[in-house]
């Protein structure tokens, strides 16, 4: 599909945490809503999702519960844990002072 | 089984299924339908078990889920090839047994310090003389003296030496002496008579070693004086055998050379005296031993300045050096002489030996040796390592199918290398433990091998640090000869190989293929050390033992004797002597019996220098004082002259017999009625002359190696001890009981100590030979099986690859025999390879064998050309099994497999 960019290294993680801040989700719904916030411009390949639910899972940073989701059938819905939602902060601050220098180079 | 794991597979299963029902449901949405959705959903979310794969490496546990799978699956794969696994097991378990054996021998002989406190601190006090070493000292002494580094070096004091040394130096050290010699004394404890080695020391020894008893105490300074209550201390060992492990025999009697001593304390377990191996059991005070007692010209040795027969130890002060006390010793030293010499600057240099370690005797002579047999067991270590490395490299090869299968499953590289690198541990655990068996039953084996002369062997107790640093050793190469093929192994394109389906091998074989022909080449060079070395020194041991000793060394029997100290005095000795012979002559079974001052085949012994008339003196003759019946034991008549009768023994006649070699060196048959000086007497001293009574075939008198001249005296009527040799018309078992019965009606309370037959004597002193015969055959056949293990190994893996191309040449018209030809000549080209690369490494170790060895060099063609042919034996045997496979292919069936 044209126009779709790769994930930056390591940018996974920060885009499943802010989506799962919304709200509980599970792993087809993550990848759909960074799809279409991204206006479809960011694919998440499911080979990388899954291991980094696990990874984000082991580190603590998200909980999962098996639940009845919107339409039927039992999905494993993800959320944020307290620790999760502090990592989150501080990503997105470290994001926004990154994205802030590159402007500044670029822009210069 | 309940594993969180489980759990963890199942949710992630749902997890997925929910997924992919998730996308069939958007694509039925955009109006798919059903099967054309669920087809569109799984070509969206690609492998699953790909993802799968990697969510579990995600995961909590996920490593010691991973190793446990590892673990088992290695198991499998071990049980699934039972002979490559065996081989390596034993490969590894021989060659870390061996090694981890050799070690310890090695740190208990050459490095371990004495188990003493702060064993740093203790010196030896030795002296060299500034040319050779003058004579009116060395001739009334007793210690050892000789080249030690290349310089001449001499262990003994006298006791007023002894004392003024100790006194000059008191604030900076503690001197302590002892006699540097263990004497045989007899003991009766209880009735019980044995015998034991003694050892005298300073009153003070113990409490300069810091040692604490295990019962009782040490001696005190007191105690150590002429007319003192004579007290004794024991070794644990001495306690255990002869007073039977009894806390109660402190402070109780014992009989010493028929001296009553109080038993004042005994060592701890640990303490096995000056140095590994030392044979001493029974300590007293200098004053109190049987060696100074028992009379020397009447004279007490302690007392007389020219009588050097103590030995010093030292223990610095802490923040003493060696350096700093020696220029102090060595001012004091010359003026404590009974004749002090005129020019000071000729005087003897006093020198101080560390002492950490004990004694050096044991260091001295087998320093050489083990570092030979160090050398051996490291090249056995290493072809066992290469064999194993050639074996994983072979089943890696051969797994190559299994592992592109388990890469296109999602299975990541560093997971492959971490199933390799635990199949290699698993190998290194098994290995090594079963190592530890070897090690343990090799020691022991050594020990017994080193036994001292008198018969103690060495504990060589498996240090655990040693058996830890060398499993770790071999562990840490076993995992790197494992990641080799492990790289390989997870490096290799997993489609063209699964493409290819393992049947023609390309590029990546023809590589393994040339790694394992080196690792063959260098087996096989290390083999040739290894094989040759088993050959050289069994044709050694063999030379020796062959060799004829001048005599019939068959039903003889030789044991000990010591009447002068179990209540003989000079007066009835001489009778002794003559009923004994007379009495052992008439037993059934015995055909004669003599009696010698000096045991026969005992390397040691007495040794003396001679001048014939006015020729130049020949030193490092052999004597013996023997009775009437000695010398018919070993040939029935004399070349010339007369043998001594029991009248040359009663009137103490200056009369002698000289051996072939020694007659015809001095001028032949002329010599008989002739003078010959004993020039060892105290100096000053006329020379005592001997008569020239007989001429005697030269036989080997104390051992098979060296053939001194050799110089018999009549037996001396005053000999304390002796050795009683018997020979028998009957094989020594049956003649020994009533050699016993007769000695028993003699005396009772005669013990007769160390019974060995004259075979048992001579390869006693052969015990260094053949403990290198029989290590070095023992590493030359592991070494031999482990090499034709590989080569076999190389070519039956080649030969299996080649079968295509065989088949073609076959079909194209080759006789089978062309195929044979071909085969064997390719495997034997490898093993004369590996023989041409192994010469030179012979050639550079022979210098160190050279010494080893006796009359032989270590490179004659005899042994080179044994050692060749059986390498190029094995290698036959191990390159024809594939060949005739090889031969025997059907061209049909070779080209169908195709």
């Amino acid at each position: 599909m044209p126009g779709k960019t790769d994930l930056l290294q390591g940018t996974l993680d920060l885009l499943i945490l802010k989506v799962v801040a919304q709200g509980p989700l599970h792993g087809y719904g993550i990848a759909q809503k960074i799809l279409l916030t991204s206006k479809e411009m960011l694919q998440v390949q499911q080979g990388s999702l899954y291991p980094a639910l696990h990874r984000l899972q082991r580190k603590g940073l998200l909980k999962s519960e098996w639940k009845e989701s919107g339409n039927g059938p039992m999905a494993k819905l993800y959320s944020l844990t307290a620790a999760g939602r502090k990592q989150l902060q501080e990503e997105l601050a470290q994001w926004q002072r990154y994205t802030g220098a590159i402007a500044l180079v670029l822009e210069s | 089984m309940r594993f969180p794991w489980n759990r963890a597979e199942a949710e992630m299963e749902r997890e997925i299924d929910h997924h992919l029902q998730q996308l069939v449901l958007e694509y039925e949405r955009q109006g798919y339908k059903h099967e054309e959705a669920v087809l569109m959903a799984k070509r969206e979310f690609g492998g699953r078990e790909q993802v799968k794969e990697r969510c579990r490496e995600e995961r909590r546990w996920a490593w010691v889920r991973g190793l446990r799978q590892d673990v088992i699956f290695g198991a499998r794969i071990m049980r699934k090839a039972p002979v490559v696994t065996l081989a390596a097991v034993i490969s590894l378990a021989l060659g870390i047994g061996a090694s981890t054996a050799i070690v310890s021998l090695m740190d208990v002989v050459l490095w371990r310090d004495l188990p003493v406190p702060s064993p740093k601190q203790l010196v030896f006090v030795k002296w060299q003389p500034s040319g050779q070493f003058p004579r009116e000292i060395v001739d009334g002494s007793a210690g050892s003296m000789g080249p030690e580094d290349g310089e001449n070096v001499a262990d003994f004091f006298s006791y007023t030496s002894f004392r003024a040394l100790r006194q000059s130096v008191s604030k900076r050290a503690r001197l302590a002496a002892f006699t540097g010699f263990t004497n045989p004394v007899s003991v009766s404890y209880a009735g019980r008579p044995t015998v034991a080695q003694e050892r005298g020391v300073s009153g003070n020894f113990f409490s300069t070693l810091e040692l604490k008893p295990e019962l009782g105490r040490f001696f005190t300074e007191s105690e150590d004086a002429y007319g003192a209550p004579a007290t004794v201390v024991v070794s644990h060992r001495f306690w255990v055998r002869a007073l039977g492990e009894d806390p109660a025999v402190i402070g109780t009697s014992i009989r010493i050379n028929n001296r009553l001593y109080v038993i004042a304390g005994v060592l701890r377990r640990d303490f096995y005296g000056l140095a590994p191996g030392d044979a001493s059991e029974i300590y007293t005070p200098l004053h109190q031993t049987a060696f100074m007692l028992d009379g020397h010209g009447g004279e007490l040795p302690l007392d007389n300045d020219r009588f050097w027969c103590v030995s010093i130890l030292a223990r610095l002060a802490p923040g003493v050096s060696a350096a700093q006390l020696q220029p102090a010793l060595g001012t004091v030293f010359p003026s404590t002489w009974s004749r002090r010499p005129k020019d000071l600057s000729k005087a003897p240099r006093i020198r101080l030996d560390e002492g950490a370690r004990g004694l050096g005797f044991l260091r001295r002579e087998f320093r050489n040796p083990l570092m030979v047999l160090g050398g051996l067991v490291a090249l056995l270590l290493a072809i066992a390592c290469t064999n194993i490395a050639n074996l994983l490299l072979a089943r890696a090869t051969a797994r190559q199918k299994e592992i592109a299968m388990r890469v296109s499953l999602g299975c990541s590289r560093s997971r492959l290398m971490r199933q390799f690198l635990t199949e290699s541990a698993l190998l290194a655990a098994v290995g090594g433990t079963a190592s530890i068996a070897v090690a343990y039953l090799t020691a022991n084996l050594l020990g017994q091998f080193l036994a001292d002369r008198d018969g103690f062997p060495i504990a060589v107790a498996l240090d655990w640090h040693i058996v830890i640093i060398v499993g770790a050793t071999s562990a840490g190469a076993l995992l790197l000869f494992g990641l080799f093929p492990a790289w390989r192994g997870a490096t290799l394109p997993s489609a063209a190989w699964l493409k290819e389906g393992g049947g023609s091998m390309r590029t990546a074989a023809r590589r393994k293929w040339t790694t394992g022909r080196v690792l063959v080449l260098i087996q096989m060079a290390m083999s040739v050390v290894l094989v040759l070395s088993a050959v050289v020194f069994t044709r050694n041991l063999i030379g020796i033992e062959s060799a004829d000793p001048g005599f019939d060394r068959r039903n003889l029997i030789l044991f000990d004797i010591r009447p002068g100290t179990s209540g003989y005095d000079r007066s009835r000795l001489e009778q002794f002597y003559f009923n004994l012979s007379e009495q052992l002559s008439a037993t059934p079974g015995v055909v004669q019996a003599g009696v010698a001052w000096m045991r026969p085949m005992n390397v040691g012994g007495w040794w003396g220098s001679v001048r014939f008339g006015h020729q130049k003196e020949i030193p490092g003759v052999s004597m013996n004082s023997v009775s009437p019946g000695y010398l018919p034991l070993y040939s029935p008549r004399l070349i010339a002259g007369r043998n001594f009768t029991w009248r040359d023994v009663t009137s103490d006649a200056k009369v002698a017999v000289i051996s072939e070699d020694l007659a015809r060196k001095l001028g032949g048959l002329g010599v008989l009625g002739r003078a010959l000086a004993f020039t060892d007497g105290p100096p000053g001293q006329k020379p005592p002359e001997f008569e020239i009574i007989g001429i005697s075939p030269a036989i080997a008198a104390t051992s098979m190696k060296d053939r001194p001249f050799t110089v018999w005296v009549p037996l001396s009527k005053d000999t304390k001890e002796a050795t009683v040799i018997v020979r028998t018309s009957q094989p020594p078992q049956i003649a020994l009981p009533a050699i016993r019965s007769t000695m028993r009606n003699l005396d009772r309370n005669l013990p007769m100590v160390d019974v060995t037959t004259m075979a048992e004597q001579i390869s006693k002193t052969l015990q260094r030979e053949r403990m290198f015969a029989t290590l070095c055959d023992g590493f030359g056949i592991l070494a031999l099986v482990l090499s034709v293990v590989g080569l076999y190994g190389v070519m039956a893996y080649n030969t299996s690859r080649r079968q295509s191309e065989i088949g073609v040449r076959l079909a194209l018209g080759a006789m089978p025999r062309d195929v044979l030809v071909m085969v064997l000549l390719e495997g034997l080209r490898l093993a004369i390879g590996g023989v041409l690369i192994g010469l030179p490494l012979v050639w550079l170790g022979a210098k160190y064998v050279e010494k080893e060895l006796f009359h032989m060099k270590p490179l004659e063609p005899g042994s080179v050309s044994s050692a060749l042919f059986i390498l190029l034996a094995s290698a036959l045997v191990a390159v024809i099994i594939p060949a005739i496979r090889a031969s025997a292919l059907r061209p049909s069936d070779t080209l169908r497999q195709e």
